[in-house]
């Protein structure tokens, strides 16, 4: 698969062990608990037997990880209560969509609890979440939100595209001493890659080059990364590839200095496009980069809509590593790109 | 039942001191505050110095404390000294938030006070999470959830007792039932009888909230069971606030029935003093005396302590 190919540094030793993206989440869980007694796991559904899609299955400590009632908004606080009193928990959502009903505990608890009290204390609490589509799944079971969630002042936002990252970027969110959103694709889940078995981080903040090139930067997360190498690929385009790896600590160096190399932003963002990353990205380029840019930058993003769910409407709403190839082309070449390719509907 | 009349000297006379200490503050607050000296909301506890106070003086240091927003109270009851308070409703770096929280976000990881929420019901759920964190770790220290009657209105409130009880987590519930959501009388805010579906969840005292002696008594009972692992418990004290939602002024609801000489907790136990001889007159004057020298003391630390700066704004 072409995305087990890494920067130099960040490299994944290839050659060696394939995983899924999943069975590296669960390896990285377990030996998150297996290396300090004090992380535990919470979440609905997170004790049955289907085991949070597979991320969570048969872990070495059953005795930490806890299934809970529907009652998202109170264990998120549950969560950051016993992150305060001594504990390293890990709170899971099937799907970031029911997460929404702990936004006064996420937004207005978790996020200020540090900020509040001067960074008095540390509050060691990661909340994972799937996001994206799934199959035919409607508005309510497909958002990806992680752009909102940036927004807000306290938390990280982590939003790993591959195996190796998942595994690396869950360890280090578990090991951070302030809150981390940590954002998985379901469509990542069964992608395989190199992982190493023993424990390793990532740096939270230090975005990855994924392809190089000198005509065009896409910047890229999680399933919209694989799906514009894929394009890229593909189509032998010379595009420079960069995958943030967080949507916050945001790693704009590497983004500021690929757009001096190539002159061209493109922000392909599988995300909501009001005020998202996509736009933020681009302004903050703009501002640090305009005398390097040839042309306006361009997001590529959902509709300003939910999500349908007729097959017909779902390969409208969303792009694909074909039509992200056309869009990188016309983006080369100068050329004007189609509405239907930008997200902005048919 | 019949209220306690009976306390040990050593008992009474700290229940006395912290009543005082709430009291005498929240007036001195109250009087300071029209001056603009505080740039910050206050929810005073005038009235309901007792919960406070008896259900603290059977907490421990490592039990872990979780307000709402009328904080001043319970935190001085718990332990966080007056000075660190006065500085950081002065908005001074010396505050025990570092002049970051002002009134309503309060903590002393000393004394057991994690932080405290100023969204009305949320922060019962971070009690929760304190007794989760106790029982998994296998440590003996109590979450304690702190809220007033307007809180049960919220979804958080079932969510946490329900799972407390699941759990049977080591978890102290006080609800401080003052009978009003700001002016909105309970009859309005609650359609049901609050200890009655607290029941429904798990073991539930109810104590008057206006009577330190009958707080304390029954506080003590809660904690006991709580801590040979009975599970939680949810501690109704029905009392008086004489003063409005927040600020400086006396609470002006027509009929809401407060006689301020037959409802003072502190008078009742200044009574309850005298009749036992557990304290003579001259005594009890020397308390307020010597919480009065307190509180300037602690004016004076809050006045002449710098003010942050701008520089402490910079994004950790």
């Amino acid at each position: 698969m072409p995305w087990s190919r890494f920067d130099s540094n960040y490299t994944a030793p290839t050659g060696g062990r394939r995983i899924t993206y999943c069975e590296a989440l669960r390896e990285g869980i377990d030996q998150a608990m297996g290396n300090d007694q004090r992380v535990f796991a919470i979440g609905l559904d997170a004790d049955d037997k289907f085991g949070v899609f597979g991320s969570m299955s048969n872990l070495s400590f059953p005795e930490r990880v806890l299934g809970t009632p529907i009652s998202e908004n109170a264990m998120t606080g549950v969560a950051l209560g016993a992150a305060l009193s001594g504990l390293r928990p890990i709170h899971v959502h099937l799907r970031v969509d029911f997460m929404l009903t702990a936004m006064d505990q996420i937004v207005n608890y978790v996020a200020k609890w540090q900020d509040m009290f001067d960074h008095q204390v540390k509050v060691p609490l990661v909340i994972r979440a799937i996001v994206g589509r799934g199959w035919g799944c409607g508005a309510q079971h497909s958002q990806t939100l992680h752009g909102w969630f940036a927004h807000i002042p306290g938390l990280k936002v982590v939003t790993p595209a591959t195996p190796y990252d998942a595994k690396g970027l869950l360890l280090s969110a578990v090991a951070d001493d302030s809150p981390v959103l940590f954002l998985e694709h379901r469509w990542l889940y069964k992608n395989t890659g190199d992982v190493p078995e023993a424990i390793y981080t990532l740096p939270l903040g230090k975005a990855n080059v994924l392809h190089r090139g000198e005509r065009l930067t896409v910047v890229a997360s999680s399933l919209a990364a694989i799906h514009a190498l894929t394009a890229i690929e593909a189509h032998g385009l010379d595009v420079d590839l960069i995958d943030p790896r967080t949507i916050k600590p945001l790693d704009l160096d590497t983004i500021v200095a690929s757009v001096q190399r190539t002159g061209k932003l493109c922000v392909v963002d599988y995300d909501f496009p009001f005020g998202g990353f996509g736009a933020e990205v681009c302004a903050a380029v703009t501002e640090r980069a305009f005398a390097s840019l040839q042309t306006p930058p361009t997001r590529i993003q959902f509709p300003d809509r939910g999500m349908p769910s007729s097959g017909v409407l779902e390969r409208a709403y969303y792009q694909t590593p074909d039509r992200l190839a056309a869009a990188f082309g016309a983006l080369i070449e100068g050329a004007p790109v189609a509405r239907d390719l930008i997200g902005a509907g048919a | 039942m019949e209220r306690p009349r009976t306390i040990r000297r050593d008992d009474g006379l700290w229940l006395l001191q912290r009543m005082r200490l709430i009291r005498q503050a929240s007036e001195r607050i109250a009087r300071l505050y029209p001056t603009d000296v505080m740039e910050t909301p206050v929810h005073l506890c005038i009235g309901q110095e007792a919960v406070a106070v008896g259900v603290c003086r059977h907490l421990t240091d490592a039990d872990k404390l979780f307000l709402g927003h009328r904080t001043h109270g319970p935190a001085l009851a718990k332990g966080l000294p007056l000075p660190k308070l006065m500085a950081e409703l002065y908005g001074r770096s010396t505050g025990c938030s570092h002049a970051f929280g002002g009134s309503m976000h309060l903590i002393d990881l000393e004394h057991g006070l994690p932080g405290s929420s100023a969204i009305v019901g949320g922060s019962i759920a971070l009690g929760v999470g304190a007794g989760l964190a106790s029982k998994l770790a296998g440590a003996d220290f109590v979450g304690v959830s702190w809220f007033g009657d307007a809180a049960t209105n919220a979804g958080v409130f079932h969510e946490s007792l329900n799972f407390a009880a699941l759990q049977r987590l080591p978890v102290l519930f006080v609800c401080e039932d003052n009978g009003y959501s700001n002016v909105m009388p309970k009859s309005a805010h609650a359609a049901f009888d609050i200890p009655s579906l607290a029941d429904e969840y798990m073991t539930t005292m109810t104590a008057d909230g206006t009577d330190v002696l009958a707080v304390h008594e029954q506080a003590g009972e809660a904690l006991a069971q709580i801590r040979s692992g009975g599970g939680p418990v949810f501690l109704h004290c029905p009392t008086k606030r004489w003063m409005k939602h927040q600020g400086h002024e006396r609470c002006d609801i027509v009929g809401n029935g407060i006689d301020e000489q037959r409802d003072c907790p502190i008078r009742k136990l200044e009574r309850v003093l005298l009749d036992t001889h557990l304290c003579g007159a001259g005594e009890l004057e020397q308390v307020r005396l010597s919480v009065e020298q307190q509180i300037d003391a602690a004016i004076a630390f809050a006045e002449s302590s710098p003010f942050p700066t701008p520089a402490q704004l910079e994004v950790v």
